[in-house]
């Protein structure tokens, strides 16, 4: 997926040269993409992530000073998550009926339910910050520290959103997962 | 101790674990079960498959920046075409220090003003537009001042080549001054919070 990204073609995106930036946004836009998705509730709100995304990294990649490999990965990922959680925070401002536990409602509702559920469904019933937080440690690997410094939370509300988020899936999904 | 929470699995797991827990974990079946289902979660949603956006969306991030170079340009070029103008109409420069009585007075406003507006442009070529960091909100901010600008340079053209009077023409100079002022301050204020 990252494949044909060169040195050159960075530092020529350093330079502004939309060909080359391009090439950044070929090589990154499914993992920022994916990473969208995760955390957004909808497929336009991630696409619309992945737009403010790049405009991000096409204004701010200049001042990129990274040099170990895998940090612009890094950076790029971490605008991505920045811009999907604002977009999480907009959305619920507006739907803030949703806001309540909508997991525990649905949970509560139709429990038999959950058995039945997929990995992805599952995912996709937790409440925006279960599943941010989730995704963002468990997967990206991001620390509880690194997780509350990008949505404003402290680290022990990041901890207790992990193990929510854990519990609720290990409710609908049982032991084994998938 | 009783059974493991969730959260004391997760500490498990992530190495912060009391050795109480641990102790608990190492004599209890059911625990250890719960701790590989935890495990094998995590692997599960490791293992999901990557996502492949459903449109492209280069074409519209290109378009976007392409527009806010091209507006740029026009910024610095309608900026000088604006200077020249200002001194022929007398403006700036030689010929308005010699304006007199009641005319003096404005004609020194806005000889100030356009000295401000002048330090506040060099302030803000400082900031290459294309290496910015700005959040969403503020780059928001900073197309809607560039923007506003854009309109008050028009009718300050307008108003230079139309002959209008001293008295609105100072109006347009605060304005578009104050409208830089906040330009220069959303710059310098601007979060570099991406982790540069
Ligand atoms: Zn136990």
């Amino acid at each position: 997926m990252l494949a044909a990204l060169d040195d050159l073609a960075i530092q020529r995106a350093k330079t502004g040269d939309l060909e080359a930036l391009e090439q950044v946004y070929r090589a990154y836009e499914g993992v920022v993409y994916t990473l969208a998705r995760r955390i957004c509730r909808t497929a336009e709100d991630a696409e619309d992530v992945l737009q403010e995304t790049f405009l991000e990294v096409c204004r701010s990649i200049g001042r990129f000073r990274g040099t170990e490999p895998g940090s612009l990965t890094a950076w790029i990922k971490r605008v991505a998550a920045s811009k999907a959680l604002m977009r999480v925070r907009r959305e619920k401002y507006r739907e803030a009926d949703d806001l309540s536990d909508g997991d525990e409602v649905l949970g509560r509702r139709d429990p038999d339910v959950a058995l039945q559920l997929d990995l992805e469904e599952a995912l996709g019933r937790l409440s925006d910050r279960s599943r941010t937080v989730v995704w963002l440690h468990d997967v990206e690997g991001y620390t509880h520290e690194d997780i509350a410094e990008l949505m404003g939370m402290t680290v022990s509300f990041s901890k207790s959103q992990l193990a929510r988020a854990h519990s609720r899936l290990r409710g609908w999904l049982g032991r084994e997962p998938v | 101790m009783m059974h493991c929470t969730m959260d004391d699995l997760i500490a498990l797991r992530d190495g912060e674990g009391s050795r109480e827990a641990q102790r608990h974990l190492a004599e209890c079946a059911a625990c250890r079960a719960e701790f590989e289902s935890l495990h094998q979660r995590g692997a599960a949603l490791k293992a999901l498959p990557a996502l492949r956006p459903p449109r492209e969306r280069w074409s519209a991030v290109r378009a976007e920046i392409e527009g806010a170079r091209r507006r740029r340009r026009r910024g610095v070029f309608a900026w000088g075409s604006l200077v020249a103008a200002a001194a022929a109409v007398g403006v700036i420069g030689v010929q308005a220090a010699r304006l007199r009585s009641a005319a003096d007075a404005s004609a020194a406003d806005l000889r100030a003003l356009v000295e401000q507006s002048q330090r506040l442009e060099e302030a803000l070529r400082a900031y290459d537009p294309t290496s910015r960091v700005l959040n969403g909100r503020a780059a928001s901010a900073v197309a809607e001042i560039e923007d506003r600008i854009a309109v008050i340079d028009l009718g300050l053209a307008e108003a230079q080549s139309g002959g209008a009077s001293r008295a609105e023409l100072l109006e347009l100079w605060r304005q578009r001054v104050q409208l830089m002022d906040e330009l220069v301050r959303v710059h310098v204020t601007r979060a570099a919070y991406v982790g540069l």
